[in-house]
């Protein structure tokens, strides 16, 4: 199964974003911005719509901007206004959704695009796609590992660290970023609609076996890559959706985990002394 | 207490016309706020009165609409907060991220180039040191989220004397804690002065515990309205004209001698 071509680009690409996304999903779940990363990566359907409109052959590059055009708009609105912050990510994720969808209506031809742009599909992943992929996950790879420190302690507490001498501000905007290149690459073999839990569920497989952050990191990065190429091996195996069997694959990890954390809890339990 | 180690130092804290609006309400309307280096001072005032605000002016975290900061004789910037502790008032560590105490505390190291997660010996022992110092070294390995109120209060206390302050600022330090606890924090905080030599200011809204630690208190209520060594501040008309409301001598099983503000 591995000697096709485009087998190896998915699976290469699986082991390479799955775990920088299981890696920045630790700090997104810790602080609290899954919907913000829902948000970013719903965006991506208004970029891939303007991006056949505008005559890409491949949308990545619309997809990517649209992205990051949302994400710095959802930064500045909560700055500037006073909406709640999950009004501001409902607006624009349906307003994304409602966009991409009429735009892609209205071209002839491209209704076929929508399913694996939704769910994710292993034939997308061309040369092209490899190629970023491996550039983004040395430089996001590199930036985060340089920055580790100051990202933990931002995600502690932003006034010590703005005290500690950390430009909290500029630290903000740079992990939202990341986050969005990130999310808009992972989309060729998640889908818009389940990429979200590449970032969610191997933070919380590792949580369950982790008891500092350092172990936590490093489990949510493991957990990433098996689920992963598990998934996109399932998907070539039984020829289903790429997004769905790596999250299926990364829930199955979760419940073994949390049955395994349970068990060890309870015999603790009966070992301590009443 | 008497002052001790005043001298004419300079100024730990020398705050000009200070004014801020958050939303509606002008919380400081012109505070003029000097604090000399060397002594633990107190900032007293009723829940509202701008006191958090004050302190995250001085900190950069909060922009002023007018007036001037200068900490330790410099401008507020990355350069002085480096030699600034702070232990903030609300303690948002959520459960959900399983940070160490041992951990927490090496983010705090400059001198260490490398990763927090990276174990060096020297490094642990000099973090041990550090958690020993506040008398909660048996924390080192458990998760910060799931501390109490006051064993987080020591781990940041901790956290800051690791960046080797000059000026320390405790917000409420001791709100949530029992009166015991309370006796053994400001002892602490007694000893940590006198060992690291450096200016303390704690932030309270009860005079009655701070009287006893504090060198100088101020009065804060949108401005600094009174300001002198305790005695002075006790005084009940310095203390009516502070708040502009009626204040009661308030006696309890701390003794005579202390005063609640209402
Ligand atoms: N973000 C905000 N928007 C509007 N008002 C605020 C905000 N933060 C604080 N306040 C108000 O500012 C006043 C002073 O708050 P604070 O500095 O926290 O007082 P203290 O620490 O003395 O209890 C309070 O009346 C509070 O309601
Ligand atoms: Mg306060």
């Amino acid at each position: 199964m591995f000697t096709e071509a485009y087998m190896q680009r998915a699976l290469l690409t699986a082991l390479l974003l799955a775990p920088l996304c299981g890696l920045l999903g630790v700090f997104v779940t810790a602080r609290r911005m899954a919907f913000f990363s829902d948000t970013i990566s719903h965006a991506a359907l208004a970029g891939i719509a303007v991006g056949f409109w505008l005559g890409f052959t491949d949308p990545t590059l619309p997809m990517i901007a649209v992205s990051l055009g949302v994400a710095m708009l959802m930064l500045w609105l909560r700055e500037k206004t006073d909406l709640l912050n999950d009004t501001i990510m409902a607006l624009l994720l349906s307003g994304s959704v409602a966009f991409g969808i009429v735009v892609l209506s209205l071209l002839k031809g491209y209704r076929g695009e929508l399913h694996r742009y939704l769910f994710g599909d292993i034939l997308s992943v061309g040369p092209q796609e490899v190629a970023i992929a491996v550039v983004v996950t040395a430089i996001v790879g590199t930036v985060v590992f340089a920055r580790l420190n100051a990202l933990a302690l931002l995600t502690a507490h932003e006034d010590l660290a703005h005290v500690s001498g950390i430009s909290v501000r500029g630290l903000n905007y740079a992990f939202v970023l990341v986050l969005t290149v990130v999310v808009a690459l992972s989309i060729r073999l998640l889908g818009i609609i389940l990429v979200t839990s590449l970032l969610v569920i191997p933070p919380a497989t590792a949580r369950n076996l982790a008891s500092n952050l350092r172990q936590q990191l490093i489990l949510a990065i493991i957990v990433g890559a098996l689920g992963g190429v598990g998934g996109v091996a399932l998907s070539f195996q039984f020829d289903l959706p790429c997004g769905p069997s790596i999250v299926l694959t990364c829930l199955a990890l979760f419940l073994i985990t949390l049955v395994g954390r349970a068990l060890r809890k309870s015999r603790r339990r009966n070992l301590s002394p009443a | 207490m008497a002052e001790i180690h005043f001298h004419p130092r300079g100024l730990a804290i020398e705050v000009r016309g200070l004014r801020v609006t958050l939303g509606d309400t002008a919380v400081l309307r012109g505070v003029d706020f000097h604090v000399p280096k060397g002594q633990i001072v107190a900032l007293i005032g009723p829940n509202g009165s701008g006191k958090t605000t004050l302190l995250r002016c001085l900190l950069g975290l909060q922009r002023p609409d007018a007036g001037q900061v200068r900490l330790l004789g410099e401008e507020v910037g990355p350069a002085v907060l480096k030699r600034i502790g702070y232990v903030p008032q609300r303690l948002p560590f959520d459960r959900s991220f399983i940070l160490s105490v041992r951990e927490f505390l090496s983010l705090r190291l400059r001198e260490t180039r490398g990763w927090f997660w990276q174990r060096h010996r020297n490094t642990d022992a000099h973090l041990r040191a550090a958690l020993a110092e506040v008398g909660v070294d048996h924390l080192f390995d458990r998760p910060i989220a799931g501390l109490s109120g006051g064993q987080l209060q020591r781990v940041l206390i901790a956290f800051s004397l690791l960046g080797k302050p000059e000026l320390l600022l405790l917000d409420e330090p001791t709100a949530g804690v029992d009166t015991p606890g309370e006796q053994d924090f400001y002892g602490l905080i007694t000893e940590v002065h006198r060992r690291h030599k450096l200016t303390v200011v704690l932030v309270s809204h009860d005079l009655s515990m701070v009287y006893r630690h504090a060198a100088r208190v101020y009065a804060l209520n949108g401005i600094i309205c009174c300001e002198g060594t305790p005695e002075e501040v006790m005084n009940a008309d310095s203390l009516k004209q502070a708040y502009g409301i009626h204040v009661t001598p308030y006696h309890h099983e701390h003794g005579p001698g202390h005063h609640h503000v209402h």
